[in-house]
């Protein structure tokens, strides 16, 4: 999210973050809807709508934008592993800066409900 | 497809199959192929359903290779990372899975989901898992590694001492970064795939310039999106 902020900062973009949560929209990011959708069949349980995701990336974005999304897909179904199981937290600086849009888009309920 | 993707994967079978820091190869193949099979299991199924995990009991499907406790740390971050707790990883530790061992079995969870994940999501069949090799762990603790913020013990980039391998090069010692650390070697193998399929840290924040055939701010749109689906505060 701070990474996406810095994006926008930087092109002069206001982003919606969010759709992260709901996938709705592309968030003012081009093709945005399309590859979050991509990124909900890859962890998603339909075979046919993953390929018809895979299809729509590779037709709108071509073939090496569609390797790009796998891998990005691929690294933070597991990145996020490293987080949750061992606990790490964000640094305090990150976590100040996204304090707001965190609580506004409702990921800190994600900590509600831990075993 | 760059051919990097597949270099990396390449890369990362071959540590999977050698002996670690704390498991053998076989040991750790064991590990890759339980992380496949969780995703099978009826108890994990079941408990991925419910309100809270805890409250569901029994016993996992597993090959039966491992521990009872290593199954249940590799079952539950394969279907169920977002409501890890502590006391759970406590649980596992009065079981006799030590820190070492468990941060190494992270590090090769990840290894495996990551690219499993990058096959399906390309419509490719899982790459077969690799023949372990002979040889034996490393079995060598960071002197520096400590309690400090995390779950488990992390050497932080000031604490790397010049007997420990160079776990931070490339990076920028960020906290997830240091979640691996107390077996430095899962640092070095995890992040070498992470540079590739994400992007090296150096490159994170260049947003002049465009590296993949995503833009920067698809990227992390994608890694937000994916985090977010995850049930990941991170």
């Amino acid at each position: 999210m701070v990474l996406l902020r810095g994006s926008g900062d930087f092109t002069g973009q206001h982003y919606d973050f969010a759709v992260v949560m709901d996938g709705t929209g592309d968030g003012g990011v081009p093709h945005g809807k399309l590859l979050m959708d991509f990124g909900a069949a890859v962890v998603g349980d339909s075979a046919d709508r993953l390929n018809a995701c895979r299809i729509a990336v590779q037709n709108t974005l071509g073939a090496d934008a569609l390797a790009d999304a796998a891998g990005i897909a691929a690294i933070f179904n597991a990145v996020v592993r490293l987080a949750d199981a061992t606990g790490i937290p964000l640094e305090d600086a990150k976590e100040a800066a996204s304090r707001v849009v965190r609580a506004e888009i409702g990921i800190d309920a994600f900590a509600v409900g831990k075993d | 497809m760059r051919k990097e993707l597949t270099q990396a994967q390449d890369r990362a079978w071959a540590r999977l199959a050698a002996a670690g820091t704390w498991w053998s190869g076989a040991e750790r193949v064991a590990i890759a192929a339980e992380t496949r099979h969780a995703t099978h299991c009826q108890l994990c199924a079941r408990r991925a359903a419910a309100l809270s995990p805890a409250g569901v009991e029994g016993v996992h499907d597993s090959l039966g290779a491992l521990a009872p406790a290593v199954v249940d740390a590799v079952h539950r971050i394969r279907t169920d990372s977002g409501r890890l707790s502590q006391r759970w990883l406590d649980g596992l530790r009065q079981q006799g899975l030590d820190d070492e061992r468990y941060v190494e079995l992270v590090g090769v969870v990840a290894t495996v989901i990551a690219v499993d994940t990058f096959q399906h999501a390309l419509g490719l069949p899982p790459r077969a898992l690799p023949a372990a090799q002979a040889g034996s762990p490393t079995r060598r603790r960071p002197a520096g590694a400590r309690i400090d913020r995390a779950w488990v013990p992390t050497l932080a980039p000031e604490d790397v001492g010049p007997d420990d391998p160079p776990l931070y090069d490339g990076l920028a010692g960020m906290n997830i970064h240091r979640a691996l650390s107390l077996v430095p070697a899962e640092v070095i193998g995890f992040f070498d795939l992470d540079s590739v399929m994400y992007l090296p840290d150096r490159q994170l924040r260049d947003y002049g310039t465009e590296y993949r055939a995503l833009s920067h701010a698809q990227i992390e749109l994608l890694a937000a999106r994916m985090s977010a689906l995850n049930r990941c505060v991170y």
